[in-house]
């Protein structure tokens, strides 16, 4: 038998009894609104999160060794630890350098294509590394040139100038050089400080800056330099499955190997990124449980609403049954109805969701929202809707018509 | 038109069984004007319910205009009852959100009619218990003697084969039981079989056929003779 949908009758009963339903539909577009907004934070934080610092992070760790005592001569010590280090079975290349990629703190400096003050200059981290520093990190030299020994310098405490060549990431390159192509940045003159030149001897696919929230993330300049310090750091790569062993095993050669010294902070770059990334997994997670709460707090006010709806028309449903409704008809009713809740909900939450976003690049600087979460979000909370509407839906039909008799 | 053979509907809970209708046998004609008379707790609603097609029964045999209902599924129960059968409730069992439009309306949405179809009939039903003119009116906005019009009205606008009313004055005051029974009377007259359910020993006097339950079975002995049966006699 065909049956002719309720529509008309259902807005006019909700017309007359609205406050239930349009408290359920200003709380589906009130979900919608944080649910959209949250998703597309997600998102935007994990494809943050999942940016390649361009080193091999799961085989790398660092540790710092400051020296102590009159007697203390760094570069002996810097040389003899490298020395010890490269030589140790497991490990593939080791440096000293000044700063870790992704590890919040380091170097930075401004770089011009011209001399002069008044130049428009961009933003670079600048790692000090010797000839190992591509093996170490795990970069490739795409265009141009490694280091080799004789470029690299030892670079005294508070030592001003710089040296004459350097290696610069494509992503640098091209901002530096944003109408040539960048492979002919090679063998381009580059300013430091104004009126420092450097000569870009090689160009690498790709290393991270340490700082993670910096909008020049991507750009970096590698430095030909060793640190005369008391206090330095060595970023060792290792090979696959060797890092843990050889950080124990490093860390004790080294502090036997020269006693006037304290090794520290041995670290692996994965909790480094962990820990950079802390306050994006947070908000992930404090979002993502604020989805969840709200969308079952949604769907548990759905079922509220629609159990108390079957229970008040128990009697109504027994009558409609007694006229000729079959149990799917009741079911059918019901869905119908809450597709009538949601879809204004929905509709309005579309509108509250792009007022809610347009308010976040205001305050906030976000991004605006892509056009398709807004119709994942729509089918979303109406699946959500239709699920749970369907328990309390096939209770009333089970509403038996004999009801529709009964006088109490 | 209704044919009830050996019907017998036991209720069973685990500490108990009762026995509502016990080896119920009735034959209804069309064209019948049935009242069904008894103490409370006799049967009279099991029997409406299960002539209404709203219960099933534990055993026997029930024909209804021709259909053995017997071992029809509740899809068939449900198409059969919206099709044949036109209901009559004492408390009149409007949809309180609904006008009386749309009130009328239900049983046509589910019979499949067209829309065009379903207002003509609406219409039709409503202007014949005198309530046209206020079909957009919710029935909280009517008197009792109104209501049950309305009722009266959606049970006809389908044109069913026969009526089942329970108690269709009980809730009404004697003006507007007269009048309700006098628009059932019309019903009748018109060919629709009516079999109602009451209380009141003088609205079943106004019936064509009494039948008087009492245990769950027809009492024979109690039976009441209506008053046009008397008078051909």
């Amino acid at each position: 038998m065909k049956t002719n949908l309720e529509f008309g009758p259902i807005c006019r009963a909700l017309l007359r009894n609205k406050v239930g339903a349009v408290l359920i539909a200003l709380q589906i577009a009130l979900t919608m609104t944080i649910v959209v907004n949250a998703i597309f934070i997600i998102v935007e934080r994990q494809a943050l999160m999942q940016r390649e610092s361009g080193i091999d992070e799961a085989n790398s760790f660092y540790l710092t060794s400051t020296g102590f005592g009159n007697d203390f001569e760094p570069k002996r010590v810097i040389e003899q630890d490298l020395d010890v280090i490269r030589n140790t079975p497991g490990v593939i290349d080791a440096i000293q350098i000044n700063a870790i990629p992704i590890s919040g703190g380091g170097w930075s400096m401004s770089l011009t294509t011209e001399p002069g003050d008044d130049q428009e200059d961009v933003s670079t981290a600048n790692y000090f590394v010797d000839a190992h520093g591509i093996n170490a990190l795990d970069l490739e030299v795409i265009a141009g040139r490694n280091f080799t020994a004789t470029d690299i310098r030892w670079r005294e405490r508070n030592q001003p100038d710089w040296p004459d060549n350097a290696m610069i990431t494509k992503a640098l390159a091209e901002k530096l050089f944003p109408d040539i192509p960048w492979q002919s940045v090679v063998g381009k003159t580059v300013y430091i400080g104004d009126d420092e030149p450097v000569i870009v001897t090689g160009i690498v696919d790709k290393l991270q800056a340490p700082w993670i929230g910096w909008s020049e993330l991507e750009n970096a300049m590698l430095s030909p330099e060793k640190m005369v310090s008391e206090s330095t750091r060595y970023f060792i790569r290792t090979e696959p499955g060797e890092r843990d062993r050889l950080m124990a095993e490093l860390e004790d050669t080294l502090a036997n190997a020269y006693g006037n010294r304290l090794i520290r902070n041995v670290t692996t770059v994965t909790e480094t990124r962990e820990r950079s990334y802390r306050q994006h997994s947070a908000m992930i997670k404090i979002l993502s449980t604020v989805m969840v709460l709200l969308t079952l707090i949604t769907a548990m006010g759905i079922i509220g609403l629609t159990s108390f709806n079957v229970n008040r028309r128990r009697k109504q449903i027994g009558t409609r049954r007694a006229l000729g409704a079959s149990k799917q008809a009741i079911v059918r009713y019901f869905m119908l109805e809450n597709v009538i809740i949601s879809t204004t909900g929905i509709l309005l939450g579309v509108a509250m969701t792009i007022g809610l976003n347009m308010l976040l690049i205001e305050w906030f600087a976000m991004t605006a929202l892509d056009w398709y979460y807004i119709p994942a979000g729509m089918v979303v909370l109406f699946v959500v809707g239709q699920l749970a509407v369907l328990g309390p839906a096939l209770k009333a039909a089970a509403t038996p018509p004999a009801i529709a008799t009964r006088t109490v | 038109m209704l044919s009830m053979n050996n019907i017998n509907k036991v209720f069973r809970t685990d500490l108990v069984e009762t026995t509502a209708l016990r080896d119920f046998n009735l034959t209804i004609d069309e064209g019948d004007f049935v009242s069904v008379t008894g103490p409370s707790g006799s049967g009279k609603t099991t029997f409406l319910n299960i002539a209404g097609l709203l219960e099933t029964y534990t055993s026997g045999q029930y024909v209804l205009d021709g259909t053995d209902v017997s071992n029809l599924s509740d899809r068939q129960r449900s198409h059969l009852r919206n099709e044949k059968i036109g209901f009559i409730f004492q408390s009149f069992n409007l949809i309180p959100d609904l006008n009386l439009y749309d009130n009328v309306d239900v049983p046509l949405r589910y019979r499949g009619f067209s829309k065009q179809e379903r207002h003509k009939r609406i219409t039709q039903s409503l202007e014949r218990v005198g309530l046209a003119n206020r079909m957009k009116h919710l029935p909280a906005q009517l008197s009792g003697g109104q209501q049950q019009r309305v009722a009266i009205a959606r049970a006809l606008a389908g044109e069913p084969r026969f009526l089942l009313a329970d108690e269709p004055t009980g809730n009404l005051d004697s003006q507007m039981a007269k009048s309700v029974m006098a628009l059932l009377q019309e019903i009748n007259q018109q060919g629709t079989t009516i079999v109602m359910v009451t209380h009141d020993p003088e609205l079943a006097m106004q019936t064509s056929k009494n039948v008087f339950v009492r245990d769950g079975q027809i009492s024979e002995h109690e039976t009441l003779v209506p008053v046009a049966l008397a008078s051909n006699q």
